[in-house]
């Protein structure tokens, strides 16, 4: 396996390019794997405790060696920083074809430092990079940046695909977000803002090169037996269309979404309902990234004639909401027309700004006004004018996006981090604790699901090294109630089973090995969730890997790789000072009881303190502390990891 | 079935006499316009399978993703469409051959489609222009790349994301293959078979139906 990885130093303006050894694959498998370890190794020599919009930060992007092979599982890049909003680990994943592209460019990972002089952008092609002027990009959207790199550098050698920021990433908004290829996002984390801290603009990339395969008959065979395993599931055709919309139906049927800021968990009114979007709206179906069987994207243009609201959006087009696009927008903002919808969707990402975070800050202010919390002077000091905060008014809700991506009152400026930080500042600030009306998870994160009826997301929430997310350690064999698979993982049922906190801990421990496996061979997870024989990347996908690389490993030493991977992302943070305290979710999960749906009465406290120990247990951590153990960080092979931890103080000795 | 005249596409040991007719090519690779996803599966397939160290590599595949397929073309209300421009493997002779200086065309006898014979062409381009369809592709070193058919069962056709819809002969969802390589009359009859009407439904109520997530509570 060859891979190249980029130095870039924007304060010196120094390109390295570097040759990574196999070994490094040995170890690390590719991907998100691979970023963690670079940027460990970053912070091996800089302050790990650094303002993450400092130029000491660094800034990772990563493809893995499933990319671009003919897989048919997509392909996703991912990004690696110290999140500038949480403070903690913090990386995002995305498609578009910039990921693509950069293999076919020649690099397979890059990692930026330091910080430019002036706005500068990137740009590779065929094995060479260049730091160029972004003085004319500055101040331009997501869309617009793409638009105009796309003119600049014409269609030779290949098309361009990008990698930009807007300008929330300029201001150096915390929640700001990465965009490629101008339609698909890194949401989560404060991507944007750490490019933005460091003047970078955009990175653009053309290329004319190829990607070996180690064993291309074999690679061939082996897509041939995935897509004839997808092709078996009738899921899949619903999806192509649907995609993650398709979850709105089944959420509202057992009560999963998050509606004003969590004080229910039902849509309300009919019309936000996957069906009503694909007869209405949906025009075209196509994939996100490349490289992919399944194309669950899809494209709207609003004629309007769909609703009454959609006349305000004629000839508006854009992808296809996912589903928590719909969740932060129908739901914590009750919004009940999907061309505003649609609308949210598109402005959160020419805005390049994490939706979830968005819309729980939003829903926070407007919470509070809806109890009478908020004077009318308080109004005038949040924002410097009359400001109605009505539930699903989309100009109010346009309004506070813009006051957040400018920072141009005190509400943007409080909330720039999200609803966590928005929230302990503005109770610090007024000497009232709102706190109980700010939804987060670890980091202080925020996220738009329902977590109370659902032990191992509740978990996920709690655990996740990026803060609060579903993507870590998705508790799906829970939601789907997958008694099959609790059956072959764990070889009992109640993995599968609402009602219990057993196993819950353990489902997350195992399928965030999984899911660190999957992001490290830089693939979808959709593909994944959705093949009945698949649920296990380390036996299906392990083969893909071997076939791509050479390196044949059997399923336990793949796990084993996940695990490692894991405990790196925890390694950081501990070095952060997290400790078990940190695993944490706010007080409104914690403590009160939800009132609809298919699981009234649920609150997370009462399996949460169980269902923690448990996660510790497999992980095999201390659980009193909730810091890793030298004998199980040695086991795996990271003494050297565990030397730094102790150093710093954050091992324990067992 | 009348054919007209020949110029001698022929090199070496093949087949075709040079004088003889040489038969129509019954099966076709069609590609559906404004039907594809831009997945580049067929892209990254075919550069696969024509690569002796296995490279992938887009720009070596013998068919590309266009992006810009309704400029032109049948052009859907909304706008929207991609389209995979490949070789139609047309006539006898195909013009591509006809116009090349060199005779690097010849008939592969496995396949019975024209074929380039790399150490013959000289990279003079003529055929690019040359043909109508615009899917001879210049490779970033210059070599001319034409479709082969992979001897005789196409990749592209094999990987193309909407085959579960081939499968099921276009009767799905109302979503149909992208690329075929059939027969005109088996290519009409599958673009002429009426999708069944049927409830399209999400991997989560598929789940709910099947029973694989309870509604007890």
């Amino acid at each position: 396996m060859e891979s190249r990885l980029l130095h870039v130093n924007l304060s010196t303006g120094e390109l390295r390019i570097e040759q990574l050894s196999h070994a490094i694959f040995e170890r690390w498998i590719g991907g998100s794997g691979i970023n963690n370890w670079i940027m460990w190794e970053h912070f091996l020599k800089h302050d790990v405790n650094c303002d993450p919009r400092s130029p000491d930060n660094i800034f990772v992007f990563g493809v893995g060696p499933l990319a671009g092979t003919g897989s048919g599982s997509g392909i996703k890049g991912r990004i690696t920083f110290k999140s500038p909003c949480y403070g903690i680990f913090g990386d995002s994943a995305a498609g578009g074809k910039f990921p693509y592209m950069v293999r076919f460019a020649g690099f397979d990972h890059i990692a930026v430092t330091g910080k430019a002089p002036r706005p500068v952008y990137l740009y590779l092609c065929d094995g060479q990079a260049e730091i160029r002027d972004a003085s004319h990009l500055w101040g331009k959207n997501t869309a617009e940046t793409h638009a105009a790199l796309n003119a600049e550098l014409g269609d030779y050698p290949s098309h361009v695909h990008t990698l930009t920021i807007s300008q929330a990433g300029e201001n150096q908004v915390g929640i700001a977000a990465v965009v490629s290829d101008a339609s698909r996002i890194h949401a989560r984390g404060g991507g944007g803002c750490v490019m933005g801290s460091k003047n970078l603009k955009a990175i653009a990339v053309q290329g004319s090169g190829g990607v070996r395969v180690a064993n291309p008959k074999g690679m061939l065979e082996w897509s041939r037996g995935f897509r004839a395993s997808i092709d078996k599931n009738e899921a899949i055709y619903g999806f192509k269309r649907r995609g993650t919309l398709g979850a709105v139906e089944m959420y509202q049927h057992i009560g999963s979404h998050f509606w004003r800021n969590n004080q229910g968990n039902m849509f309300r009114g009919d019309e936000i309902r996957s069906d009503n979007w694909v007869k209405k709206y949906h025009k075209y179906s196509e994939v996100c990234s490349a490289d992919c069987f399944i194309a669950c994207d899809g494209r709207y243009k609003i004629d309007g004639t769909e609703s009454e609201k959609a006349k305000k959006y004629v000839g508006e087009t854009f992808r296809r909401p996912e589903y928590l696009t719909t969740g932060s927008a129908a739901g914590a903002l009750d919004i009940r027309d999907w061309a505003e919808v649609a609308h949210w969707g598109k402005i959160t990402n020419d805005y390049g700004i994490d939706n979830q975070d968005l819309s729980c800050s939003i829903s926070f202010v407007m919470e509070l006004h809806q109890h009478g919390l908020l004077s009318e002077r308080d109004i005038a000091e949040l924002f410097d004018r009359p400001q109605s905060l009505e539930w699903g008014n989309m100009e109010d809700i346009e309004a506070l996006i813009e006051d957040i991506v400018f920072r141009r009152n005190l509400f943007g400026e409080l909330f720039n981090d999200g609803p966590y930080w928005g929230a302990l500042r503005y109770s610090q600030r007024t000497g009232r604790n709102f706190m109980k009306y700010s939804i987060y998870g670890k980091g202080g994160a925020s996220f738009t699901e329902e977590m109370r009826p659902f032990p191992t997301w509740m978990n996920n929430m709690a655990v996740a090294s990026r803060g609060a997310d579903h993507l870590k350690g998705i508790g799906l064999i829970e939601k789907f109630q997958r008694r099959d698979l609790s059956k072959r993982y764990f070889g009992r049922l109640e993995a599968a089973d609402l009602s219990t906190p057993v196993l819950k801990g353990a489902c997350t421990a195992v399928v965030e090995n999984q899911v660190a496996l999957l992001n490290s061979y830089g693939v979808c997870l959709f593909h994944w969730m959705l093949d009945p024989a698949g649920y296990a990347p380390e036996e299906y996908y392990g083969r893909a890997f071997a076939e791509v690389t050479g390196i044949d490993r059997s399923p336990e030493e793949l796990m084993r790789d996940g695990e490692r991977i894991c405990n790196l992302e925890k390694a950081f943070n501990s070095r952060l000072g997290l400790r078990r305290e940190h695993d944490t979710i706010c007080e409104r999960w914690m403590f009160e009881p939800t009132t609809e749906g298919m699981y009234p009465g649920k609150v997370a406290a009462d399996m949460f303190d169980t269902v923690l120990d448990e996660y510790y247990e497999w992980r095999g951590w201390d659980k009193a502390s909730g810091l890793q153990t030298a004998s199980r960080l040695e086991s795996l092979g990271l003494g050297d990891v565990a030397e730094v931890l102790a150093a710093d103080g954050a091992l324990v000795r067992a | 079935m009348s054919h007209s005249p020949q110029k001698e596409l022929v090199t070496g040991a093949i087949w075709y006499e040079p004088g003889a007719d040489i038969p129509d090519v019954e099966q076709k690779l069609y590609a559906l316009q404004n039907q594809c996803t831009d997945c580049n599966v067929c892209e990254v397939a075919c550069s696969l399978v024509h690569s002796p160290d296995g490279i992938v590599n887009p720009l070596l595949a013998r068919l590309k993703v266009n992006h810009a397929p309704q400029v032109g073309r049948r052009a859907p209300a909304h706008g929207f469409g991609f389209a995979a421009d490949i070789c139609h493997h047309c006539g006898n002779p195909p013009p591509c051959a006809e116009v090349c200086p060199a005779d690097a065309f010849y008939y592969d006898p496995q396949t019975r489609v024209a074929v380039i014979a790399q150490d013959k062409c000289i990279q003079c381009m003529e055929c690019v222009p040359g043909c109508p369809f615009d899917v001879i592709f210049v490779a970033p070193d210059g070599e001319l790349l034409k479709c082969d058919l992979c001897g005789g069962e196409p990749a592209c056709v094999e990987a193309c994301a909407t085959r579960p819809e081939l499968a099921n002969a276009g009767k799905q969802y109302n979503r149909v293959p992208v690329l075929f390589h059939a027969d005109s009359a088996t290519y009409r009859a599958v673009l002429q078979d009426k999708p069944e009407p049927r409830d399209e439904v999400g991997m989560m109520q598929a789940m709910l139906e099947k029973g694989m997530v309870s509604s007890a509570a």
